[in-house]
């Protein structure tokens, strides 16, 4: 099988490293509550990132979702906080496979998408404050319907992560707007795509975590030599390399997966469980190792340290709790029935 | 620019040939199964001894995959072999008797011998009936060993060798060995020069094999005394003084299989069972621990598509031991945790559970200790 189209293009990925890391440079993250800067927005929009995977005749870029992915990388690696992934992964996803019109709103419209219950709400609404529209999904009797439903029509009570991104609560009058069906495969592959979204930001702060952690060792000196030399940080950075492979592995799995074999393939979810919960678990030791390594500094606001370490924590537990995905791990292999897990493993 | 992006290898997922002969092999072993007459166990791989299912592997293909077939092999791929293997050590299957020879025996044999011995073994490995032991570690020599002291003399048309070496799995049973020895003095500044490899057949006259009995009555290894050893130069293994850098590669064929991971499958399987009978509940520590094997198996097969292409895999083979050895330690210890004299699990759970716990000290000292596999990875990171 040729795998090669799982190669992000190397002309890209230098552009996003370029792109992010200049924006870094000028701006200094912010504590509190984040806001979208939309100058920075627009600067992505003129290269095309902000609808990188949207089809060329809808106004995007027409790139795959590897792609994306090296996009939603950059940002975690030069700690840049923007909803690039719910805007074009999710939100612009889910509006083209759906084929409702965007609200006629300027190419960069931010727009974010969410799952409201039957009262319309839907709490931690990644950026719902931040979005011009919103991409509402909901149940009805006869099925799922959606609607792209502009931000000032929506009652919103802010609320953020642990990171200060915005998480809001959204409540949206369901009787006031005209959905259009939604096959129920397409929101569980919205499910997916967003669950998976964020094991590749959690495997892609735990690997920046352990770059950090291997910038550091050969430099700090105690006892007259680099505690790179001692065997217990030598162990530390063991145990944090082998976790952060455990998350990168499961989550490539998953995504390549859903490449070659698309988002609806056969036992895709069951993957997509297996990687939030290595990518979850794994950040219990690399957040812990890696501050162990980094000792006080580590801790301090001004240690680039905890760009990676907090959000890590704050991305693990987003479209469901590291042990909800493990709870779902453990469904499935009940389900398989006598024999059958390792068949659900190795397929 | 990314410290793990280098150590491990991209996904690899089963391609549908290799999905076909997974099928095929789990079809053999249902079967055999459903007979019933053999015994499905943890750790099979080193203690499930049983020479005619070694054969029937051989008839269908299965031992010595990847032996050219001029060398009686079936000349089929790394990661062919890395999936019936798999299969295998998924249910438990008895094939501790060949597992030697065939994962790190054949491909040293085709890497470092010579073309008569390649003539004298291999058709046998491949056909199951040829068993073999690892002669590395002595008394006094375990993770460090280049202290090996076994002594290789120079006599007229070959060696004699004397010392002792130990912890031989096999050795009891299994035809021949490859003993790591000494040929030169050693030099304290090159302590890795001056070592040597020797194929020495246990029924040989000088070898005496004394069993060594484990905690739990079981024997599996043994302690193996080399008193004159006479080795013809036909039977020196690769070159003379290149004993360190041939053991270097075995220990990678030894390290980076998916025993590292799947020792306590069948146990895990058995607890699902429960799980699934209603005589267990349904808790997140089990998931998380599937989940585990899960990318253990993804991270396994990333590897061996690594080998696959001729890349090194040291590290990550590396990585995949040690965190699969502990994960598959942490099955034995999540099933004790969960029996009890209240509990109302299968005797087969519980049978299971006592052999998964009895071996699991094991499971993070052979081939290589986690320890020193930590030291391995760091050195891979550049910190030593
Ligand atoms: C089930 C089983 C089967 C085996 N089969 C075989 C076989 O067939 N053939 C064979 O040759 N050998 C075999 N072995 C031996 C195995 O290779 C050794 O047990 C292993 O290399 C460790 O050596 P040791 O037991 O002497 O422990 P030691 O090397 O004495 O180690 C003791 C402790 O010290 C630690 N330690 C040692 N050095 C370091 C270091 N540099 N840094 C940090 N910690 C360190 C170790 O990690 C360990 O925790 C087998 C072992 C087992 C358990």
């Amino acid at each position: 099988m040729n795998e090669d189209f799982l190669t992000p293009d190397a002309d890209l990925l230098e552009m996003l490293d370029g792109v992010f890391s200049s924006y870094r440079e000028a701006h200094a993250p912010l504590a509190g509550r984040l806001t979208l800067d939309r100058e920075f927005w627009a600067e992505l929009d003129e290269l095309g990132l902000v609808r990188l995977t949207g089809a060329e005749d809808k106004g995007g870029s027409g790139a795959s979702w590897v792609e994306g992915r090296a996009l939603v990388e950059a940002a975690v690696r030069h700690g840049v906080r923007v909803p690039a992934a719910e805007n074009d992964l999710l939100a612009g996803w889910v509006r083209d496979a759906i084929g409702i019109d965007g609200v006629d709103a300027v190419s960069n419209a931010v727009s974010t998408v969410a799952i409201v219950d039957g009262n319309g709400v839907a709490k931690n609404v990644p950026w719902a404050g931040e979005a011009d529209t919103i991409v509402v999904v909901w149940l009805v009797d006869e099925g799922y319907l959606a609607a792209e439903v502009p931000a000032a029509r929506v009652r919103l009570t802010p609320g953020e992560n642990m990171l200060g991104e915005p998480r809001d609560t959204i409540a949206v009058e369901l009787d006031s707007i005209i959905g259009s069906p939604v096959a129920a495969e397409t929101v569980a592959e919205l499910r997916r795509r967003s669950a998976l979204v964020r094991a590749v930001q959690v495997s892609a702060a735990l690997e920046c975590s352990l770059d950090l952690a291997l910038e550091y060792v050969p430099v700090r000196v105690q006892f007259g030599r680099p505690i790179a030399k001692l065997q217990a940080v030598q162990n530390l950075l063991a145990d944090i390399a082998t976790e952060t492979s455990l998350a990168r592995s499961s989550t490539d799995s998953a995504f390549t997966k859903a490449l070659v074999e698309g988002w609806s393939a056969e036992g895709l979810d069951f993957l997509v469980a297996v990687a939030r919960s290595c990518a979850g678990h794994a950040a219990s030791v690399v957040v812990r190792n890696a501050h162990q390594v980094f000792g006080a500094v580590g801790t301090t606001r001004e240690h680039r340290l905890h760009e990676y370490t907090r959000a890590a924590l704050a991305w693990r537990g987003e479209y469901g709790a590291v042990r909800s995905w493990d709870l779902q791990v453990s469904a499935a292999a009940r389900n398989a029935g006598p024999g059958g897990l390792w068949a659900l493993i190795a397929r | 620019m990314s410290g793990t992006a280098n150590i491990m290898p991209p996904a690899s997922l089963i391609t549908d040939a290799e999905m076909e002969l997974r099928a095929e092999v789990r079809a053999f072993l249902a079967e055999q199964r459903a007979g019933g007459r053999r015994v499905w166990a943890v750790d099979s791989w080193l203690s499930s001894w049983d020479e005619d299912f070694s054969r029937e592997l051989a008839a269908r293909g299965w031992v010595g995959m990847t032996v050219p077939v001029e060398y009686g092999g079936r000349g089929r791929t790394f990661k062919e072999r890395f999936a019936v293997v798999e299969e295998l050590l998924a249910v438990g299957a008895p094939v501790a008797a060949h597992w030697i020879a065939d994962r790190q025996i054949a491909p040293s044999l085709l890497k470092f011998g010579t073309e008569e011995q390649k003539r004298a073994y291999l058709p046998r490995i491949a056909a199951g009936e040829s068993y073999w032991g690892i002669g590395m570690s002595e008394p006094n020599s375990g993770s460090d060993l280049a202290s090996v002291r076994t002594r290789a003399d120079r006599v007229d048309g070959g060696w004699t060798i004397t010392g002792s070496k130990v912890w031989t799995s096999g050795a009891h049973r299994a035809h021949a060995f490859i003993v790591l020895a000494r040929s030169a003095p050693l030099d304290t500044d090159a302590r890795h020069a001056g070592l040597s490899q020797f194929i020495v057949e246990l029924a040989q006259d000088g070898v005496e094999v004394r069993p060594i009995v484990s905690m739990n009555g079981d024997q599996h290894f043994n302690e193996v005394f080399l008193d004159g050893v006479f080795v013809p130069d036909s039977r020196v293994f690769g070159e003379i003084g290149r004993g360190w850098q041939q053991v270097t590669s075995e220990l990678g064929f030894e390290r980076s299989g998916p025993e590292r991971v799947l020792s306590t499958f069948p146990l895990l399987t058995e607890i699902v069972q429960n799980v699934a009978e209603g005589r267990l509940d349904l808790d997140a520590d089990l998931g998380r621990l599937v989940a585990r094997v899960t990318g253990l198996h993804q991270m396994s097969m990333a590897v061996s598509g690594a080998l696959q292409r001729g890349e090194s895999a040291d590290v990550s083979a590396a990585v995949v031991k040690v965190m699969g050895t502990t994960t598959e330690g942490d099955v034995a210890d999540y099933a004790d945790l969960l029996l009890g004299d209240g509990s109302d699990v299968t005797s087969e759970l519980t049978r299971l559970t006592t052999r998964a716990v009895d071996q699991r000290p094991g499971f993070t000292l052979r081939g290589g200790t986690s320890e020193v596999l930590r030291g391995v990875i760091a050195r891979g990171m550049g910190l030593r």
